[in-house]
């Protein structure tokens, strides 16, 4: 009776196996929340699509975990087939050895080219030698979102209600200053007691005052010193005027903006999807745009980094499985308009210069910002989850709240970040 | 020789018996403990083969800013937690020892449930209550000091608060030592004391401190290790800020070794640690003897 039973069973089963033997993708990746959802629409839509591929997608953890659990499972072999990499994070991958060429054969069978991808985020995916190492998926940067209704009445916006008019510090400050007068709790909200947050922010100040956080193999040389300083000093402004949350964690940043308590948000573009969807329900209460973060400093520059698909090292992929792999990144980065419903910009040019994407909002407003877009510098102490972020949370955020000097982290910052360094 | 054949059956006999536990020891402890000693003369990275650099990571050590930081928090905490706890965990013990019957089983229950808790439960806690914009302790913080404070990103109340979430935490299993010793004083000591007129005090320092003096300093020696060990609630509360102000040894070596990938190191790092909380609950250990039998 059992026998008969495990028999019709194990019938029942083989015959759901498709005929062609079908290649199966082990995929890794780090996204949650919105970014999360859309991944993995996208990885059902491929499914559906190819009968001969099989993607099996893992979600891990953002940042350390997951990047140290890729170290490990690639030194034994271990490692997922294909799975997605931090640009920023690329010199660090390169230095522990986990990431395999892309070669030109491999972006042939994906049916990509070297030149259909932004310049920038191309020689971020590259080493030092030019070799290949990821293929870049979308650039990711922080924008400024506002909310018009602490703006009405003010120069700062225009006859349609978008925000002009915010070319120098100066002008921002005004905003803020005006926005805090119509009574906003914080007029420009970012996860002020948070790593990734603060080290955003710190970042974008801090190129646009044409700072190098590490040249050579020096943490904040010369005149990069009264830079950071400087930088630190606007965000300590910012906190002394009570412009900014106090000691914000992510999530309530996010809610001081969606709930209208905030006249402007300086955050991811992946926060995008969120005021979409909110609008949407009609329980926004406000009109809202992003643009670019303007020149504030004297630069057109913003924070970025790169999301992007990376081969592991040390895999034992048949060529035929190897062929698969590329299959499904270059159908990643032809479909990356799902992905730019995430508020990211497709590194792919094909779809990032697309009419479709063009009509796309906020994301059309705000792309122009790939163009001048600041990499966290090649340095393996930099990027994701590094002792970088770990100085943002450690030194920068106390210090804005006033438990140091500006001058006095920046110092701190460069004897810490140059003490790992060594 | 029939005694020289018994012995030698009653070896093999014993030998096999303590097999299991000396092959599994020799396997998961005695071998990574060799290896780390090992690796901490490399340069290896985490997982993969290094090369030998004799004594050059204690060297680097000794110049390291950081690991000095740490050491001293490392400290810090040890003398903000070994003897509050202790102190604390005796004054409970005595109070519910006076208790009877399931008074003093619901009493002992109330101080030993946050033991059971798992650290990361503990941490969401105590985050949620002092949390800096709608924790339910700010306004308590708020009346004695002023205003508000964000306890863990304020380099000083950083440590004082870990501390005390630690203590509230594991406490309850001291409490249970000091139950179980005051328990082993014989009833007829006090008997025998309240015969003679000793007073309450009298009591206390004369029978209960020295009789509870092997289990005070079993405490004392136990709290040291795990004080020094802190890791967990350092990573989950405050990731070691603000400003290295709660930067300890354990956290440098999970940074060394899982972030930066410089396995041997870290290793120094950890083989320092293990002497350092060898060291100082052996010479701990043997002082507070000395201290009782005096």
């Amino acid at each position: 009776m059992l026998c008969r039973k495990f028999f019709a069973a194990t019938a029942i089963a083989l015959m759901s196996v498709p005929a062609m033997a079908a290649e199966n993708i082990t995929w890794w990746d780090f996204f949650s929340g919105g970014d999360g959802v859309r991944m993995k629409a996208l990885i059902t839509r491929f499914n559906a699509e190819h009968p001969d591929i099989k993607i099996t997608g893992t979600t891990l953890e953002w940042g350390v975990p997951f990047y140290t659990k890729v170290r490990t499972a690639v030194a034994v072999g271990q490692g997922p087939d294909v799975m997605t990499y931090h640009l920023s994070r690329m010199p660090l991958g390169l230095k522990e050895g986990v990431l395999d060429e892309v070669t030109d054969k491999d972006l042939t069978d994906a049916g990509l080219t070297k030149d259909s991808f932004f310049p920038a985020a191309l020689q971020a995916a590259s080493g030092d030698d030019g070799k290949l190492h990821a293929v870049p998926f979308d650039i990711h940067s922080i924008v400024l979102y506002y909310n018009t209704k602490f703006l009405e009445g003010s120069k700062f916006l225009d006859g349609n209600g978008k925000l002009t008019g915010i070319s120098n510090l100066k002008d921002f400050e005004e905003a803020l200053a005006y926005a805090k007068e119509k009574g906003a709790e914080a007029p420009v909200s970012y996860a002020t007691g948070d790593d990734g947050a603060t080290y955003r922010v710190f970042y974008t100040l801090f190129r646009q005052l044409g700072g190098e956080l590490i040249t050579g193999n020096e943490v904040l040389a010369g005149d990069n010193l009264q830079k950071a300083a400087k930088a630190i000093e606007v965000m300590t402004n910012w906190q002394t005027n009570e412009w900014q949350p106090e000691q914000a964690e992510y999530e309530a940043s996010v809610a001081l903006f969606t709930s209208g308590k905030s006249a402007f948000s300086l955050n991811g573009v992946w926060e995008v999807p969120t005021m979409v969807d909110l609008e949407k329900k009609g329980s926004l209460g406000y009109k809202w745009g992003a643009v670019q973060v303007p020149n504030l400093m004297g630069t057109q520059t913003t924070w970025a980094d790169s999301h992007s698909f990376a081969i592991p090292a040390n895999n034992k992929l048949t060529p035929e499985k190897r062929k698969a792999v590329m299959t499904v990144i270059g159908w990643m980065e032809k479909n990356a308009i799902a992905w730019a419903d995430a508020g990211h910009i497709p590194a792919f040019k094909p779809v990032a210069e697309s009419a479709e994407f063009k009509k796309m909002e906020p994301n059309a407003t705000y792309a122009a910002l790939a163009d001048t877009a600041s990499y966290d510098p090649r340095s393996s102490i930099a990027g994701v989850g590094s002792p970088i972020y770990d100085a943002a949370i450690n030194i920068i955020s106390p210090a804005i709240h006033g438990y140091a000097e500006p001058m006095a982290a920046a110092e701190q910052m460069k004897s810490d970040l140059q003490n790992v360094l060594k | 020789m029939a005694m020289l054949t018994n012995r030698r059956k009653e070896m093999a006999v014993a030998a096999s018996l303590v097999a299991p536990f000396v092959l599994t020891f020799a396997l998961v402890f005695l071998y990574p403990a060799i290896r780390l000693v090992v690796l901490s003369f490399t340069n290896s990275p985490l997982i993969g083969a290094g090369e030998w650099v004799g004594f050059d990571n204690f060297t680097r050590l000794l110049s390291d800013k950081l690991f000095l930081t740490s050491l001293k928090n490392n400290g810090y905490f040890v003398f903000l937690t070994v003897i509050p706890t202790t102190a604390i965990a005796l004054c409970i013990a005595l109070m519910i020892n006076r208790l009877r019957g399931s008074l003093q089983a619901l009493a002992l229950a109330i101080f030993f449930l946050p033991y059971i808790l798992p650290v990361s439960v503990v941490t969401q806690i105590w985050t949620w209550m002092l949390d800096f914009q709608f924790g339910v302790l700010q306004p308590v913080i708020a009346f004695f000091f002023g205003k508000s404070v964000a306890v863990f990103k304020n380099p000083y109340w950083v440590m004082p608060t870990v501390a005390m979430v630690t203590i509230w935490w594991t406490n309850g299993f001291n409490v249970l030592l000091f139950i179980a010793g005051l328990r082993n004083i014989p009833k007829d000591y006090y008997e025998a004391a309240q015969l003679d007129g000793a007073t309450r005090t009298q009591l206390f320092r004369r029978v209960t401190w020295p009789l509870l003096w092997p289990v005070t300093a079993l405490v004392l020696t136990l709290q040291m290790i795990l004080q020094l060990k802190i890791f967990d609630q350092i990573y989950l509360l405050t990731k070691g800020g603000p400003f290295n102000s709660s930067y300890v040894m354990l956290l440098m070596v999970y940074r060394e070794a899982f972030q930066l990938n410089h396995g041997g190191y870290a290793s120094a790092i950890a083989l320092v640690l293990f002497i350092v909380i060898a060291a100082f609950s052996v010479l701990q250990y043997q002082l507070l003897r000395a201290g009782g039998r005096r």
